[in-house]
């Protein structure tokens, strides 16, 4: 790896912490604004114990004071405190918890959408304009415009309800089939749609032609020169969606009853639990900055001519 | 196999809907299932809108549980796909059951065991339900939720619980008690308590349930450093207020002890007529000292010692819960259900779901706009059941709604405001929301304190409220009562209004804005008393806000009339009016704040029961307070009920509330089970049941 690359890599992971930062504080500040509190109820606690409360946790103090001891926390100990609603929970453990689940349903949807995807993509590139193209496309288009609710719902009535062939609620490994397959179904529209203009872009670059006019057999062609070089969109594509499916996905996770993040991330505004609120969102964006760092740096390997500076 | 089969044919189904240009065109070669869902889920998606005005099925639940409900927004407009299902019978892919027959019927011999295996889960009686999402905490001390509290009741045995008779009428008997003693009155007026626990108590642990458990569990929950929803549960207990005091003593606590290993002396302030329910309450039950002392014991089945019919064996957090029976619990021979599995979500068409596959025995939740469908389509399954609360509309008592250049001030004015909101209070018609909007069995209210709320004498505390013969409470709330309500309504606002004859509307009024948590069910009910009051020409906005916000709003009372509910702790009158008082925290109708603070206009004559107090144009502090004091400190059962009418008539005298209906209890239950029951809390209990 040359030193530019480092220097770029080095920027790349500086930039990634200040993005960090700035989603912290903005958090933490905006969250703070919002009307309501952690121990605010239908039915209300005495002033004395809302602020024994608020002295347990450290409420009471200035908000400044209470951003830079958070921070403190954080970098030093990384420590997220305790939930204020899930009370004797640690905040890094309800994550933990709800992560791994989402990213067992992310990466499973991730994989299943590349794997179909860009087959599929390359064969409707290699059949442009036959019927197996015009099909692949139809389908495609019908996937990436169809919202996952309605996905979501549509399978759990047929194969949870009427053939009540797989649970409709995602307590199980059994149950993660129908979550899982709602949620790859859009990447893989759209990784399949994907490959296919980049694979079409490059077939008629003069470097196959020249493979061609060489006598390279057709099947060398599609895999050592053509798919690797269309490659680099779906990659651009695969790193922000594999942290957008990996982060959970509220609404599959609300139809299926799935005890992932995104649902733990929704309760917690509601709840104004603070240190949830930040847990999750801190988790969610360093994923997301480093899925884009890993894409980014992926590029170079797949193509050495992209300069990374 | 199935799986992959499953698999293969989701796939299939969405490519086939896809292919169709994702029109509901059909196809029936390539994927039968595809075709018959979209076929049948237009026209439930055109009902949707109608069925969106159907009722707030979370009125039902407390309403601090809504506030998750109400996220589910997504998730809800997933329910026209979900309607597709009522006709599924009709469905050609029905090609998992037709299989399982042709399997049934093969004489192989493998199967005869799997057949047997499954009767045996059957027999080894397991049952799944699903009440609501992952309880805030299963800490007795800290739980306030409903769904906690049932989740608890399984897991802790308190000095009394509740049970059915053999008529299924509901009673409090004594559970880790001998008996539920009656109360020793002492000569300063406090009454004393002594339990003896039952032989053979013990933790989940094996280690044995002292008396001295109890006793810290009382003082843990009632501290000022636990800081717990339903610390006041101990209000009753005498040093309770030594220990809330602004500066409270270094050794103010709670005046309970154990005098040995098996007895409990509990004092109380004074006698209440509710003490044994409160012992069935989950805050009163005991934990153990070196097992709380883990801050997270409760979050865990490995730190989580019990003493009830049940231990926790597992919990996968916002997935399930599972308790299996306690071989150590005293009463395990009576114990008829080996384990309890409660899942937990809180999207009510997920619920539905699982429900309707089999999956689920018992769903605490249904989406609003299927109750219409659910009624019909699973008559003996949907279930309604009584529960103590009132769902009502509130006013700010500092709201200024006299006409502009109104010329009364101070006492009159308020006299004048409250005759305009009780005149108000009649225009609505209760029946219309109850059978067209909620639809869930709800109950027309003519008072606050909630039916279910019963007199010393058994009789319902609602019917004997107010002054009129006619009718139970404070208006008459019967269908044909309508029309003469709105006549009396109208001749009320003409004395401060312009009212045109012909067209039938005021003018002068000012504009109202009612302000509601975001809902669905609150908005179909916004709508409908916007609606009302536009038909005399009052304009009253809408404005929703967030659960938490909408707190916080309503609590500081930033707003002119809001949607309210209140759900009862206990079977006492006490708990719908102890919170207008002017310090109580749930005071949203800011009686006796702001400007309201000096309004000397309520009346108050107790001196025909044998109390030294009378006041005449006094502020709400001079009355009401002292009025709810004098019922807290009164030992004479009858004449506190009498007291306790006194403060609902001035209460309803205000019109501040206007009660809309009581709450009910909705839930589906597979008739396979046998041996539920509820209380009126909204506790469901499942130890006793067998699932055929």
């Amino acid at each position: 790896m040359s030193s530019k690359t480092l220097k770029y890599i080095l920027k790349r992971i500086l930039l990634a912490i200040v993005t960090v930062w700035v989603v912290i504080t903005v958090t933490f500040f905006v969250m703070h604004a919002v009307p309501g509190g952690p121990f605010m109820g239908e039915k209300a606690i005495s002033a004395a114990a809302q602020a024994a409360l608020e002295a347990k946790y450290g409420l009471d103090k200035p908000l400044l004071q209470q951003y830079f001891t958070y921070l403190k926390d954080i970098v030093t100990r990384f420590d997220f405190g305790p939930s204020l609603k899930q009370r004797g929970r640690m905040v890094i453990d309800i994550i933990a918890d709800g992560m791994k689940t989402s990213a067992r349903l992310g990466v499973v949807a991730a994989c299943l959408a590349a794997v179909i995807g860009i087959p599929l993509g390359a064969v409707a590139a290699l059949r442009r304009n036959k019927l197996i193209d015009k099909i692949i496309m139809v389908v495609t288009t019908a996937f990436v415009s169809m919202p996952s609710f309605i996905m979501g719902s549509l399978l759990l009535v047929v194969f949870a309800i009427r053939l009540a062939w797989l649970p409709a609620n995602g307590s199980t490994a059994e149950g993660l089939i129908l979550p899982i397959i709602t949620l790859a179904l859009y990447p893989m529209a759209y990784i399949t749609r994907l490959t296919r203009s980049s694979m079409l872009d490059v077939l008629g670059q003069d470097y196959i032609r020249t493979a061609k006019a060489k006598g390279v057999s057709g099947v060398k062609i599609i895999f050592g020169h053509a798919l690797k070089n269309s490659l680099i969109p779906v990659i651009t594509y695969f790193g922000p969606m594999l942290a957008y499916i990996v982060t959970g996905s509220l609404v599959v996770e609300q139809i299926f009853a799935v005890p992932g993040i995104g649902r733990a991330f929704v309760s917690s505004i509601t709840n104004r639990d603070y240190p949830m609120v930040m847990g999750t969102t801190i988790v969610l964006a360093v994923l997301i900055v480093v899925m884009n760092l890993v894409s980014d740096i992926l590029y170079k390997v797949v193509d050495p001519r992209i300069n990374l500076e | 196999m199935k799986k992959i089969l499953a698999l293969v044919l989701a796939l299939a189904m969405v490519f086939a809907l896809a292919a169709c240009g994702g029109t509901a065109a059909p196809k029936a070669s390539e994927a039968p299932a595809a075709t018959e869902a979209p076929a049948e889920e237009s026209p439930a998606a055109e009902e949707a809108p109608a069925a969106e005005e159907a009722a707030p099925a979370e009125e039902a639940a407390p309403a601090e549980e809504a506030a998750p409900a109400e996220e589910a927004a997504p998730a809800e407009e997933a329910a026209p796909a979900e309607e597709a299902a009522p006709a599924e019978e009709a469905a050609p892919a029905e090609e998992a059951p037709a299989a399982e027959e042709a399997a049934a019927e093969e004489p192989a011999a493998e199967e005869a065991p799997a057949a047997e295996e499954v009767a045996a889960e059957a027999g080894a009686s397991s049952i799944a339900v699903c009440l609501a999402s992952e309880p805030d905490t299963l800490d007795p001390a800290l739980n306030s939720a409903v769904d906690g509290a049932t989740l608890v009741s399984h897991l802790f045995s308190g000095l009394a619980k509740w049970a059915q008779d053999d008529t299924g009428a509901l009673v409090i008997v004594p559970d880790a008690a001998t008996e539920l003693v009656e109360g020793v009155q002492n000569e300063d007026g406090t009454v004393t308590y002594t339990y003896t626990l039952r032989d053979g108590m013990k933790w989940s642990d094996g280690k044995d349930v002292t008396a001295a458990d109890f006793a810290f569990a009382w003082q843990r929950a009632a501290s000022v450093e636990l800081g717990a929803d339903y610390g006041y549960m101990f209000e009753v207990i005498d040093g309770y207020d030594d220990v809330w005091a602004d500066e409270p003593a270094e050794d103010a606590q709670l005046n309970v002890k154990a005098i040995d290993d098996k007895t409990l002396e509990v004092t109380l302030a004074n006698a209440v007529s509710y003490w044994n329910e409160l012992l069935a309450f989950p805050t009163y039950f005991p934990v153990r000292e070196d097992v709380v002392a883990d801050e997270g014991w409760a979050t865990d089945p490995s730190t989580y010692v019990c003493n009830g019919a049940y231990t926790m064996t597992g919990w996968n957090h916002n997935s399930l819960i599972t308790l299996e029976k306690n071989a150590n619990y005293v009463d395990a021979d009576k114990i008829l259900m080996d384990k309890i599995e409660f899942y937990l979500s809180d999207d009510a068409n997920n619920q539905l779901s699982n429900f309707k596959n089999g999956t689920w025995q018992l769903i605490d939740d249904v989406p609003t706009n299927e109750i219409a469908a659910l009624k019909a389509d699973y008559p003996d399954e949907f279930k309604v059941e009584g529960q103590i609360g009132t769902y009502y509309v509130c006013w700010n008592v500092n709201e200024d709604i006299l006409p502009e250049g109104s010329e009364l001030e101070g006492a009159e004015a308020e006299a004048a405001k409250a005759e305009i909101r009780n005149a108000i209070s009649l225009i609505f018609d209760r029946n219309y929301i109850v059978d067209e909007i909620a639809q869930g069995g709800q109950v027309p209210a003519s008072s606050f304190v909630a039916m279910g709320m019963t007199n010393p004498d058994g009789t319902q505390f609602y019917q004997t409220a107010g002054s009129s013969e006619d009718f139970d409470g404070y208006y008459n709330v019967s269908a044909d009562a309508l029309e003469d309500n709105f006549t009396q309504a109208i001749e009320v606002l003409k004395k401060y209004y312009d009212y045109d004859e012909t067209t039938g509307q005021f003018s002068g009024f000012p504009t109202l804005t009612y302000l509601y948590n975001t809902s669905e069910g609150h908005k179909a009910i916004g709508e409908y008393l916007q609606s009302a009051l536009a038909g005399i020409g009052i304009t009253m906005n809408l404005e929703n806000q967030e659960w938490a916000t909408f707190l916080n709003t309503r609590k500081n009372g930033d707003y002119s009339i809001a949607r309210n509910g209140w759900l009862a702790d206990y079977n006492d009158p006490i708990c719908f009016l102890d919170m207008w008082t002017t310090a109580s925290g749930n005071n949203d109708v800011q009686f006796g704040k702001g400007a309201h603070k000096d309004v000397a206009a309520y009346s108050l004559d107790l001196t025909d029961l044998g109390l030294d107090v009378k006041v005449e144009n006094g502020t709400w502090a001079e009355t009401y307070d002292v009025l709810i004091k004098a019922i807290k400190g009164c030992t004479d059962n009858e004449v506190r009920y009498e007291l306790m009418h006194r403060a609902e008539d001035l209460l309803m005298s205000t019109g501040c509330i206007c009660p809309l209906y009581f709450y009910t209890d909705l839930f589906m239950l597979s008739k396979d089970v046998d041996g539920f029951f509820s209380n009126p809390l909204g506790y469901k209990y499942f130890m006793y049941c067998t699932v055929a």
